[in-house]
């Protein structure tokens, strides 16, 4: 699957079933903001409708659910708009897990990494209406671990997006300066499911 | 019935999330306001969420803060045992630590710590709220610096005043062991001080006299001498004598105390005098009855030799007239110098007194040039007189002294100027000043500048003349001073050495008005 958008890719992807909660399209928005200023969102906001997809950030209830397939049209438009690379996309990613603001209705579990893990499902699923995570092998000694993510295989822009969110809350979850996230296993790339190596 | 149903439940959850979302905007509004820096720290010691101040304070963004360890921004060992006492103890209240801000800059703040518990009473992190301490720690530090600035101006204040009152000890201690007198006044001429010695010459007590007047003073007999010399205000510095009682002569020297021109009390100093008076009047008299003594056979020789000369007792060789001549002339020398210290001891004992009668002066000089005309002649020594055009007016004077100086002047103009020099006599009224003027002029030889102002003085002779002339008494203008300031006149010179001098003296003139009365 490419990373090209046009109003066929939209309307294909707006028929993934599923729902996303606004925070991420509130998120993308800050983002945008923050790197390209107002004119960059009215810029790719522009984009979007002429893509037959208009989403207004400023007006997006980041605690209401918005269809899934607005996510992955969301971060194509922002990539094509600016033409940024996969590594923007990631610090997208990492960059919402340090300021939203609905993260930190998880920070009662961001105490300890078992907790993190262990509720790690519950966290998804207040993110998303489809797919599951879970924490596979992990070895706090080794200082390693590893996330499966299956039954989300929405578009391959999601798991660089992804990457950086799982970077993000590693990131606060673990005293290391030196945090690398791979995804060793993904369903794009011929793989049952999406894995992700986390170390630190 | 199932439709109504999920309407409800659709429309129950938009105005939940509705409400949420007004909550969340008001808790960001209330986040953002909050002019404390605040932040919120996992157990773990990593920052999870700043609010603006947190940002401003320390200069980086939330993006660059959150995530990252918080002792990355604070003094790590005090942050570490902070943290520790926070999830220990459940807070933290007023503790004082530094974070550093993006510039380099250290910032002192006060901490406040306060956990956060989930549901099942775990801690999940820790709010830490600061203040900044900048302006109190300055503050603080003035404080500081001016309290080390008072503290060493009290000491040094300390030390001057052990000092002031070691000098004031020391001066007190001289004062009191002075063997002179002391008496102080203040601005208000009221006594300040007495010291000891003063209140043994005049008997009276330090106690008795202290701020009194000088005219409360006089209350006391024994004060009543020093009170009629003083006056009622002390004026200027002056010095004068004062006889207390036979045993007891004292020297009063009054003195003002100026501070930057302005007068702030009067200083009466007593010296006593007593023995220098008593052993200046047994000089007098030793010199007075030695000269008495030694003028009589002096006179007889001097008619011996007269008759001698005039051959009442038989003819004589010119050999012989010879050396009666220059004995005659040596007995006249020592004569006239018996007669000058006879003068000058009557001037000492005040007996020198003169007998005032109004006359013109103008023929007295020009008697007393007349005598002197021969001698000049013989020297070569040009004398000249420019007698006043106009009649002089009157002076009242002891015509036989006065001539004695104008005599006085002329001779020493005759001993010092050279052969073929010249001697000017003017004599001026100075209407203005209602004075007679009298002056001598020569070209002789002058007398050093180093020895002008003792020229007055009794027995001096300048060190330029003791060569020319080895028989002068040195007692010849001391005598001419105390005439002239007798008759209430002034004596003075002008010299230069090699060049010449000119000696005057002026007296006053009588008032015609004065003269007019006593004729009529």
């Amino acid at each position: 699957m490419g990373e090209e958008i046009n109003e066929e890719i939209v309307k294909e992807l707006m028929k993934i079933k599923g729902e996303a909660r606004g925070v991420h399209l509130k998120n993308d928005g800050d983002f945008v903001l923050k790197e390209k200023g107002k004119e960059g969102i009215e810029k790719l906001e522009r984009e979007l409708e002429k893509l037959g997809c208009p989403i207004k950030y400023g007006e997006i209830n980041q605690f209401d659910f918005y269809p899934a397939g607005m996510r992955i049209v969301s971060l194509l438009a922002i990539k094509k708009t600016f033409g940024w690379p996969n590594e923007k996309i990631e610090e997208l990613g990492t960059y919402a897990m340090q300021v939203s603001w609905i993260i930190k209705l998880f920070a009662k579990y961001f105490f300890s990494i078992e907790r993190t893990f262990k509720e790690a499902s519950k966290i998804w699923s207040k993110y998303f209406t489809i797919g599951e995570i879970e924490v596979g092998d992990y070895d706090l000694s080794k200082k390693y671990a590893v996330l499966k993510l299956k039954n989300f295989n929405l578009h391959p822009v999601y798991c660089r997006c992804l990457k950086g969110v799982l970077l993000g809350v590693v990131r606060m979850i673990v005293k290391s300066e030196e945090i690398t996230c791979e995804e060793t296993e993904c369903f794009f790339r011929k793989g049952n499911d999406h894995k992700f190596l986390i170390k630190w | 019935m199932v439709e109504k149903k999920e309407e409800d439940n659709t429309q129950k959850i938009s105005t939940l999330l509705e409400d949420l979302l007004l909550l969340e905007r008001y808790i960001k509004d209330l986040f953002t306001f909050f002019p404390l820096p605040v932040c919120f720290v996992s157990p773990l010691g990593v920052i999870f969420e700043v609010n603006p101040a947190f940002e401003k304070a320390i200069g980086y963004t939330s993006y660059e803060i959150v995530g990252r360890p918080i002792e990355n921004f604070f003094e790590k060992e005090k942050m570490e045992a902070m943290t520790k006492e926070i999830l220990k103890s459940g807070n933290i209240e007023a503790r004082e630590i530094s974070f550093f801000a993006k510039e380099g800059k250290k910032i002192n703040v006060s901490v406040f710590g306060q956990t956060r518990k989930n549901e099942q009473g775990e801690t999940t992190g820790f709010f830490l709220g600061f203040f900044d301490l900048t302006n109190i720690k300055k503050t603080e530090s003035d404080l500081q610096n001016t309290q080390i600035a008072l503290l060493n101006m009290l000491e040094d204040i300390e030390e001057s005043r052990k000092r002031a009152e070691e000098e004031k000890n020391k001066t007190e201690a001289i004062i009191s062991n002075f063997t002179d007198g002391i008496l102080v006044f203040n601005e208000s001429n009221k006594i300040s001080l007495v010291n000891p010695q003063a209140e043994k010459f005049f008997g009276v007590s330090n106690k008795s006299m202290a701020g009194k007047s000088i005219l409360e003073l006089s209350v006391f007999p024994e004060l009543e001498p020093i009170v009629n010399l003083v006056g009622t205000e002390i004026k200027g510095i002056s010095r004068k004598e004062l006889s207390i009682r036979d045993s007891l002569i004292l020297e009063v020297s009054s003195i003002p105390i100026l501070k930057e021109e302005e007068k702030i009390g009067s200083l009466i100093i007593i010296h006593d005098i007593t023995r220098e008076k008593m052993i200046e009047k047994m000089k007098t008299e030793f010199v007075s009855l030695a000269a008495h003594q030694l003028r009589t056979p002096l006179s007889a020789i001097k008619w011996t030799l007269r008759m001698l000369l005039d051959g009442d007792l038989g003819e004589i060789t010119s050999e012989q007239r010879d050396f009666i001549e220059k004995t005659y002339v040596s007995n006249e020398r020592m004569i006239t110098l018996i007669n000058d210290l006879l003068n000058v001891t009557r001037i000492e004992e005040g007996r020198y007194l003169y007998k005032p009668v109004s006359s013109d002066i103008a023929p007295i000089i020009q008697f007393v040039i007349n005598s002197y005309k021969d001698e000049y002649a013989r020297k070569k020594i040009k004398l000249d007189f420019e007698a006043p055009k106009k009649p002089l007016p009157k002076v009242s004077i002891d015509v036989e002294k006065i001539k004695l100086a104008i005599q006085n002047f002329l001779d020493n103009a005759l001993k010092y100027t050279p052969a073929g020099g010249e001697v000017s006599i003017f004599l001026k009224n100075i209407s203005i000043k209602k004075e007679i003027q009298l002056g001598v002029k020569d070209n002789g030889v002058g007398v050093p500048k180093n020895q002008q102002d003792r020229m007055f003085n009794k027995f001096f002779r300048a060190a330029n003349v003791l060569g020319i002339d080895t028989e002068g008494s040195g007692l010849g203008l001391f005598i001419t001073k105390n005439i002239i300031e007798a008759h209430g006149g002034k004596i003075w010179f002008e010299s230069e050495e090699g060049k010449g001098s000119t000696f005057y003296f002026s007296l006053p003139a009588k008032e015609e008005f004065t003269e007019f009365l006593e004729e009529f």
